[in-house]
């Protein structure tokens, strides 16, 4: 290895001890004898520099420091404060005595839930909740047992705390740092005792960010801030429409010119390397490229035309079939409602645009980047250059938003052909423009829906077809590899193939995308048809914060809200008898009605709103206040009530209801990519707008409290959000909003 | 291309037409300061200008010659926090954190020129600054929290910490 790594992060120092460490772990996991808790006898292990590996997340070297492994990345939904907390509480020392670092890809930290080390799914703290506090208390376990030895006494005589570990009645006590090499030599637990939630002392009750005094001194290392010796900086010409190959350019003109390193065809298109991110942005503007263009680009118009198209030609999947929904439409005495809903292709405009540094050599390839995926960004490394996947070594870093864009690794594929191609370590950055256009974008959909009232006002029969691309047909090709590292490379095709026909058996999750939080729904309907016909114009979809509940949560919602009105009842009260048998979905209404003030009349040219969404296992309910004035909506304030389970940080609950509560506002305001000539209308943030802080509406949050088990937050503040306002909007105005943005008559 | 960078002379051998943006990052070596859409609509890369908030991606550096520019780095003094970084902390406001360098940047000049900012005040100074993670009821609260303390201390280090740079 002869590369030197630099990054600017004080939180995260790469240090080539860690890089050889981690770099072996990316070979195999098992390879160091790591194991996980409770399923292993294996031994742990002694570092070469003398620290000890309790597993594969915790090391304690002689000094009594603490340094936790996270498997879950940090962009800002609070794993890392997280899940260090889980691992604060079984040791007995505050989390900010904890020194966290960040995974590299191996197959020990793949997120149990999906078989990939994906962070994604709100399921991080659901996920770790366990396993994380096993592995703490593993350690706790083996380094009692090394002081029990020390102190010639029983460990149920001797507890841990601060550091340090205490023999009862006595003065009798030892520094953790000198326990560890006898700690090593001691079995891993196969069924280490986790502390008694009424012994918390830091889940549920600690607060402070772990990431802030980073993040505030500007220190914190992002993807783009990392720094390779002797990288260069490369940028992509993009294709001018999806689906568009280039097929020549002028770049040898530049030969010569200062800066300037080379041009390189890659996959997606041009490369341009030069000695500094602006010179080889200038050289690229220079270039003529010629492309062959698709026969038919991708129009906005075409898309909603072929969602319209299948809905009459194709009855749909049933994806949820309960009772005779016929009987209820055919009783004379029902009233029909029926609305079709439009939804948009969305961006997901992350503030750090994608970027990644590739260094690839002749057996080795190191990425450093943003990702919500390592295991995958080894897949798709491996495609690009001739390596296998244990020979590639990602250095996760600090994202600046992932809200799924992450998942997708085309960027990383990029830096490393270009660096496969130049033969030198790059930087590539894309530029806003780039990220915009070449996003794998939150789907559009059309859902057709139809309820039936019957005479007692309630709904006998819910019909909801759902018309839409489904995600995993673009993700299955990356991902599918990832699942199964021993498989060659020219099977990797065969399995994303084999991962699509397999869909929805024991062999591969079905891909609910399109219809999650619509074939889940907590209401007793008398009958409900829940379908789905999959559309897909061709342009490519990923995941975005909240996914199908982001459509669904919306549809469903504002679809009820004018049951509701059909039946002449109140919103709220329609809901909760809906919701006779679902205390808690009825509860997060029935809190965020009192904090709102419901039942009293609100102030002069407001109107109210509510809805609640269950996803990613919580139940959130908003309640909005909004006016409209001269054709422009505006959000005063909204209050949320949420019940995510047992509470790891309760503040960082309430910033992930407050950021859902902003990202959801900003879609329901403005939201909207477009397509004309296969591009995205959309470049920047001129024309993507995004909520700004004169916009932004006191939010006021509300966390039941529960003991069941702790369950999403980075998302499931977002689906109701719309509906809430959609219900205030048609009280503002009369006009009942049927698609996403909203647009007043 | 002379100017001070946090109360240094710095001199960058760079094209003139070079975002400010570009020169700090990749040739100065501050990565504080982040990229978000060059064209001046995000606000993340917004650093000081001789106390002035400004937007770096399309300042060119040619444009900062022999004037001061403070960036996210020279905002606390060594481990003093600024009193807007202080207030950022204790109100848990950064998520991801990528463009808070920027909200802090343009926070700080706000409460430079106006001790006491309104709802309207702060409007007006945090509107050009996005943030996707949506901190900003936590941002409004930081500011107005950080604006108290100075009014309770008028020495306050506000006046003397970032302002150091003013002519």
């Amino acid at each position: 290895m002869t590369t030197d790594i630099k990054t600017l992060s004080k939180v995260i120092p790469v240090t080539r001890r860690q890089l050889l460490v981690k770099g072996a772990m990316a070979s195999g996991g098992l390879a160091l004898g790591l194991a996980l808790p409770g399923c292993s006898t294996s031994k742990s292990k002694m570092t070469e520099s003398g620290s000890w590996q309790a597993n594969a997340w915790l090391e304690i070297d002689t000094a009594g420091k603490v340094t936790f492994t996270l498997d879950r990345v940090e962009m800002g939904q609070g794993t890392y404060t997280g899940l260090t907390t889980l691992i604060a509480e079984e040791l007995d020392q505050a989390p900010d005595s904890i020194e966290v670092v960040f995974a590299s890809a191996a197959k020990v930290y793949r997120n149990k839930d999906y078989g990939l080390q994906i962070t994604g799914g709100s399921n991080s703290i659901s996920s770790s909740w366990l396993p994380m506090r096993q592995a703490a208390a593993s350690a706790r376990a083996m380094v009692l047992e090394a002081a029990a030895d020390v102190f010639q006494t029983n460990t149920s005589q001797l507890a841990l705390a601060d550091g340090k570990v205490s023999v009862d009645g006595t003065q009798k006590m030892i520094a953790i740092g000198e326990l560890v090499g006898l700690a090593a030599k001691k079995d891993i637990p196969d069924e280490p005792v986790l502390k008694a939630s009424s012994d918390f002392k830091y889940i549920g009750k600690h607060s402070k960010r772990l990431d802030s005094l980073a993040k505030v001194k500007g220190e914190a290392g992002f993807g783009i801030d990392a720094v390779v010796d002797g990288m260069a900086y490369a940028v992509v010409i993009h294709a001018p429409a999806i689906g568009a190959r280039l097929t020549s350019h002028d770049g040898s003109v530049l030969s010569g010119r200062k800066g300037f390193i080379a041009v390189s065809e890659i996959d997606s298109g041009l490369a341009v390397v030069a000695t500094s991110y602006w010179s080889a942005r200038k050289f690229a503007n220079e270039i003529k490229a010629e492309w062959d263009l698709p026969e038919k680009p991708i129009t906005s118009l075409d898309t909603f035309e072929l969602y319209r198209e299948t809905a009459y030609s194709d009855s749909g999947d049933s994806v949820r079939s309960e009772g005779d929904i016929d009987e209820g439409f055919n009783d004379a005495s029902a009233r029909t409602v029926e609305i079709e809903f439009e939804l948009p292709f969305l961006a997901h405009a992350t503030m750090e645009p994608m970027n990644c540094v590739a260094h690839v050599q002749e057996n080795r390839a190191d990425i450093w980047a943003s990702t919500q995926g390592p295991d995958i960004a080894q897949v798709v490394v491996a495609k690009a250059t001739h390596l296998d996947l244990d020979q590639v070594f990602v250095h996760s870093q600090f994202i600046g938003g992932g809200f799924g864009r992450r998942l997708n690794q085309d960027f990383i594929g990029e830096a490393a052909e270009i660096s496969k191609n130049v033969g030198i370590p790059v930087k590539l950055v894309w530029s806003r423009e780039d990220d915009m256009r070449n996003d794998f974008y939150r789907p559009s959909s059309l859902h057709r829906m139809r309820a039936a009232i019957d005479e007692s006002g309630s709904v006998s029969a819910w019909d909801h077809h759902i018309i839409a691309p489904g995600v995993m047909d673009y993700y299955v090709w990356d991902a599918a590899p990832a699942m199964f590292p021993f498989a060659p490379k020219f099977m990797y095709p065969m399995l994303g193939k084999v991962g699509l026909v397999t869909a929805g058996t024991p062999m591969t999750p079905a891909d609910t995308s399109a219809y999650e939080g619509a074939n889940d729904l907590e209401y007793a309907f008398g009958a409900q048809e829940v379908r789905y016909s999959k559309a897909d114009i061709g342009v490519p979809v990923g995941y975005w914060r909240a996914v199908g509940h982001s459509h669904n949560g919306f549809t469903t919602e504002a679809f009820i809200d004018a049951c509701a009105d059909a039946a002449g009842k109140d919103s709220l009260e329609f809901r909760l008898a809906l919701l006779k048998d679902n205390p808690r979905m009825a509860g997060v209404l029935q809190l965020a009605a009192e904090k709102g003030g419901w039942n009293t009349p609100p102030a002069k040219d407001i109107y109210r709103g509510i809805a609640a969404h269950k996803s990613f296992g919580s139940y959130v309910a908003e309640l909005v206040e909004l006016s409209v004035e001269s054709g422009q909506i505006k959000v005063h304030k909204v209050v949320c009530a949420i019940d995510c389970g047992t509470l790891v940080n309760p503040d960082i609950v309430t910033m992930q209801m407050e950021s859902c509560v902003v990202f959801g506002l900003t879609a329901a305001l403005y939201g909207e990519i477009t397509f004309e000539n296969g591009l995205a209308t959309q470049s920047n943030f001129h024309d993507y707008q995004m909520v700004r802080n004169n916009e932004c509406p006191e939010i006021d949050v509300h966390i039941v409290e529960s003991t069941e088990s702790p369950t999403g937050v980075g998302e499931p503040g977002l689906p109701p959000l719309a509906a809430a306002m959609a219900s205030a909007i048609h009280k503002a105005t009369g006009e009942r909003q049927t698609r996403l943005p909203f647009k007043l008559a | 291309m002379k100017f001070t960078l946090n109360g240094q002379s710095v001199a960058l051998d760079v094209d003139p037409d070079m975002p400010l943006l570009w020169a700090l990052r990749d040739e100065a070596n501050m990565k504080g300061t982040k990229f978000g859409c060059g064209m001046g609509l995000c606000g993340a890369c917004t650093v000081h200008l001789n106390g002035q908030a400004i937007r770096s991606c399309i300042t060119p550096i040619s444009s900062v010659v022999g004037q001061q520019v403070t960036t996210i780095e020279g905002l606390s003094k060594g481990d003093q926090l600024h009193p807007v970084q202080q207030a950022w902390v204790e109100h848990n406001v950064p998520q991801c954190g990528y463009c808070q360098p920027g909200q802090i940047m343009s926070a700080s000049s706000l409460l430079n020129s106006n001790s006491a900012p309104t709802d309207e005040d702060i409007d007006n100074a945090m509107s050009g600054n996005i943030c996707r993670c949506g901190t900003y009821p936590r941002i409004r609260k930081a500011i107005k929290s950080a604006s108290q303390k100075n009014a309770l201390n008028q020495d306050s280090e506000i006046n003397d910490l970032a302002y150091e740079v003013k002519v």
